[in-house]
């Protein structure tokens, strides 16, 4: 197919030629080329000047793109200094312990996000002995220097339940801080409450949307709250044997709820392990005994004197005869056993 | 009980068949009057191989174990009519003199199960020792459940089935027997004489005064 366009074409190339070729180029007569050169004329000349060439169109003006400039609102905010959190809510964060767990008297969070998230640390109140306190902050706000948040922890939360607050900025999750009221203070070391809160803000990591972000800040920190409780109750021996992030935590506070209870159920399972081990090893052994001694039982019958009977000295008991002859007659057929001769051919 | 010949009721210490007259001299004639010697286990058919003998010994074996008053004997061959094979058990149970039983268990104490493969059918009989604990449905029960075994000619397999669901039976047996032995004393007590009954309904007439005064004059 190929070589058949290429012939085409140099077929048709070689007719043009020839058609060129039969047309004559024209040729200067007399003094024409020396009487133009004397008149000023340079061969060429026309393509070496600026003017524009005879008889062809002027250039028009270039004119200028009309290109819509950003507005204030495309172009990205400079980076402002860090503001600090307004006065006037103030009071409604550190005036007084929170009577909610999740703080947010800017109204940072949408309403359902606040109502989903509220739900989650009431239900982690419910399930754990350590509540969860979220004062929410803006991400790139501050907390006025005047406010001495570990002054204000001892001051609010050094009676009723033990709790963890954490001041939570909003789309920041790095910024995040943890304290401890001050009965787990002793308890829960330093390192242990950063491993909380790096393990925490890595999970909010893996979300984009702020408010995701912070779902999976809390279902996090309410998994190492949890651990947290089970190191005061001795249950763990150290921070060593605590899983430093668990990536495939729930990322649900229903999952949570599943998982702390499995976590309940195992370790009802490890407080009854060995007591219905013992039982049912003691079963078996009982059970093994029983089979034991059954198989090694000795049964023995009374000896009465039986008179005998028809002469025979050992045996006069017939009992029963069955027929295997046909499958048609089955041994339920043959129970009652009869003379011979009241027997149907 | 049931006589071998006649398959009639008879009582308990009947001397001949009141219906037919058996007795153990008619079976001698046709039988004879010879003691026979066998082992228990005895393969005259020749329908156990190798294999199967060792297995049916040993079910034989348990149950010689586990009863130790007790022995099981089994007899394979071919006796003819059906008839023959009641007579026939009886028979060798009395007449034969099993050789690897030990001579303190006497052949009162023994099961025999006969089994001939010509006419297909088999039969059990058992010793005065087992009279009053074993009934004839027990020993119809225990070759039931042998039957679908021979059947296929699994001779082996059966037997083998029989001898377990006899254990279990003995053991039924043996149970009840520790805990009401006279229950079972009772079904082998000489028959009540007439004049036995006449005193005992006149005794429960009289005045309990003078049955005292009565049994004093006997004194």
């Amino acid at each position: 197919m190929k070589s058949r366009f290429a012939a085409v074409f140099l077929s048709l190339t070689g007719i043009a030629a020839l058609a060129a070729m039969d047309e004559p180029l024209p040729k200067w007569t007399g003094n024409e080329k020396k009487e133009l050169e004397s008149s000023g004329w340079i061969a060429g000349g026309v393509l070496l000047t600026d003017e524009p060439v005879p008889d062809e169109p002027k250039p028009q003006a270039a004119t200028e793109l009309k290109v819509e400039q950003p507005t204030a609102e495309e172009i990205a905010p400079e980076p402002v200094p860090s503001p600090e959190i307004a006065e006037k809510f103030l009071p409604a964060y550190f005036a007084e312990r929170p009577k909610s767990f999740l703080i947010d008297p800017q109204g940072l969070l949408s309403q359902a996000d606040y109502h989903d998230r509220l739900n989650f640390l009431n239900y982690h109140a419910s399930d754990s002995s350590i509540d969860l306190f979220v004062y929410v902050i803006g991400g790139n706000q501050e907390i006025p220097s005047e406010v001495r948040e570990e002054e204000m922890i001892e001051r609010f939360f050094s009676q009723g339940r033990p709790a963890a607050i954490v001041y939570y900025y909003l789309g920041a999750p790095q910024r995040s801080v943890v304290y401890l009221s001050p009965s787990l203070t002793d308890a829960v070391s330093a390192a242990e409450q950063k491993r909380a809160l790096a393990s925490s803000v890595m999970q909010a990591f893996e979300k984009i949307h702020p408010s995701e972000q912070l779902e999976a800040f809390l279902v996090q920190m309410s998994i190492r709250i949890y651990w947290m409780e089970r190191m005061i109750g001795g249950e763990a021996n150290a921070g060593n044997d605590l899983p430093a992030f668990s990536r495939k935590s729930p990322a649900t506070a229903k999952d949570a709820g599943k998982s702390a209870k499995l976590e309940w159920a195992l370790s009802l399972a490890r407080k009854f392990a060995m007591p219905a081990g013992v039982t049912a090893a003691s079963l078996l052994a009982a059970f093994i005994m029983n089979f034991w001694l059954k198989r090694r039982a000795r049964y023995h019958f009374p000896d009465f004197d039986v008179e005998p009977r028809l002469g025979g000295a050992h045996a006069a008991g017939v009992g029963a005869v069955i027929s295997f002859a046909s499958a048609a007659v089955p041994p339920a057929s043959q129970r009652d056993q009869v003379p011979d001769y009241l027997r149907r051919a | 009980m049931k006589c071998p010949r006649c398959v009639q009721r008879i009582h308990r210490a009947a001397t001949s068949c009141p219906h037919c007259g058996f007795t153990l001299a008619d079976a001698d004639v046709r039988f004879g009057a010879e003691e026979v010697r066998i082992r228990c286990l005895t393969d005259s058919a020749g329908i156990l191989r190798r294999g199967d003998r060792e297995r049916v010994q040993a079910a034989m074996d348990h149950i010689t174990r586990r009863f130790p008053q007790i022995f099981v004997a089994i007899y394979t061959g071919s006796l003819g009519e059906i008839s023959n094979l009641r007579q026939f058990g009886f028979w060798l149970l009395n007449r034969s003199a099993f050789e690897d039983v030990p001579v303190t268990k006497p052949n009162a104490a023994g099961i025999l199960i006969t089994i001939d493969p010509e006419s297909k059918a088999a039969g059990m009989v058992f010793g005065y020792l087992l009279d009053p604990f074993l009934e004839e449905s027990d020993t119809f029960d225990c070759l039931s459940r042998a039957h679908a075994y021979w059947l296929d000619g699994d001779y082996a397999d059966g037997i083998v089935r029989l001898l377990a669901h006899l254990d279990s039976v003995l053991r039924k047996r043996s149970r009840q027997a520790r805990r009401d032995p006279e229950h079972f004393e009772r079904k082998v007590l000489p028959p009540a004489q007439m004049g036995d009954l006449v005193r005992r309904i006149r005794a429960g007439h009289r005045p309990a005064a003078e049955e005292e005064s009565n049994t004093e004059v006997t004194k």
